[in-house]
């Protein structure tokens, strides 16, 4: 070879990117593929706590992993792909929550009483307990925004204090405090609403 | 009666039984189907952006094709330079003062025929001078009386300086 033609094919030098580039992204999407059989679940749970309607729970869990879909690239890079995944899909529920209007607590009630498990009940104790439920969740929704996360999350038995501090943002012991906190004022309310009947 | 310890198994029972509710609705299931709907979603989502390939009858795996290439580049990069050097000649000035044109009138107005205008403060009011100022009238009548009349200073109003009228003589014997 002579030397013009190591300069020529120096300066030509084209890197064998465009192979690895989809080999990457065959890669990225199979393991995407594989998020999606994992976690679609628990990821519906977590908004469907929140948003409390299957539909919008699944355009949720659609959103996140589309959100993921635009990051595939730094896949690699996550640490633990679970809390990950729960923390785009809690900013995604508490935004929608944010931006929709408030509910009324009847929807709640005809929403629970058609998704709660019904085996062996009777369509009165059906109803009933799709009554408390929805009651519950209205003190739920009374407490103050952080102490109500915080609640929501310790609910999901797949996620530890630890877990929960990362998805929110916050330190461990906020998650203990917080935690005392609004199990405190949910006695509080529940006790006021007793008082009420 | 009811003592505190009763409050407080009261309160725990109502505590419990409402994380129980929030722990029931975290263990639904999820919809059957949710993750093929996911799939078919993420397969249907436009991608952000693709390498385009190069053409394989163009591949530039011979040395004289890389060589072209080269001496292409080169070509456009000196033809540009050249084109610019040519038409941009350095040291081009302005040689004369940009007169502005001249506009003519609009339909149906008037134009000023090309006189210039000047400005009132030029010529302002004049003083008259004092030697040019009238003297005072002498008297017509020899013998009567002289009139009280006061020459005319600048400054005072023609009421000041109104004539009095003359005194009236004597009938003659």
């Amino acid at each position: 070879m002579s030397a013009s033609q190591a300069v020529f094919s120096g300066w030509m030098e084209i890197p064998n990117s465009a192979m690895s580039d989809q080999a990457r992204q065959c890669a990225a999407e199979e393991e995407l593929a594989a998020l999606v059989g994992q976690y679609a679940g628990t990821l519906y749970r977590v908004a469907f706590s929140v948003l409390r309607n299957p539909s919008d729970a699944e355009d949720a869990v659609q959103e996140a992993f589309l959100r993921v879909l635009r990051h595939r690239d730094s896949l690699g890079e996550v640490r633990d792909q679970r809390v990950w995944l729960i923390r785009i899909v809690w900013n995604i529920v508490l935004d929608r929550k944010r931006r929709s209007k408030t509910r009324p607590e009847t929807d709640d009630v005809t929403e629970l009483a058609r998704v709660l498990p019904a085996q062996g009940l009777s369509a009165e104790q059906i109803a009933s307990a799709a009554q408390h439920h929805a009651h519950v969740l209205a003190c739920v929704d009374r407490l103050p925004a952080k102490e109500r996360q915080v609640l929501m999350l310790s609910a999901f038995e797949e996620l530890s204090s630890v877990e929960i501090a990362s998805v929110l943002g916050i330190t461990e012991s906020s998650v203990r405090s917080r935690l005392f906190r609004a199990r405190n004022l949910m006695a509080g309310l529940l006790n006021h609403a007793r008082s009420l009947r | 009666m009811k003592y505190q310890g009763q409050d407080d198994l009261s309160n725990d029972s109502q505590l419990g039984s409402a994380e129980a509710t929030l722990r029931l609705i975290a263990s639904l299931p999820a919809p059957a189907g949710l993750e093929e709907r996911v799939q078919a979603g993420l397969r249907a989502a436009p991608r952000s952006g693709r390498v385009l390939a190069w053409p394989a009858a163009l591949s530039l795996d011979s040395n004289w094709m890389r060589a072209a290439a080269a001496a292409a580049i080169v070509f456009v990069v000196a033809g540009g330079g050249w084109g610019v050097y040519a038409h941009v000649q350095p040291g081009q000035s302005a040689r004369g003062v940009a007169v502005p044109p001249h506009v003519a009138a609009p339909a149906g107005g008037f134009s000023n025929s090309g006189a210039m205008r000047t400005p009132n403060t030029l010529n302002g009011p004049l003083a008259p001078h004092p030697a040019t100022a009238r003297p005072p009238a002498k008297a017509s009548v020899k013998g009567t009386a002289r009139t009280t009349q006061t020459p005319l200073r600048p400054g005072k109003s023609g009421v000041a300086n109104k004539a009095v009228p003359p005194p009236v003589a004597p009938a003659a014997k």
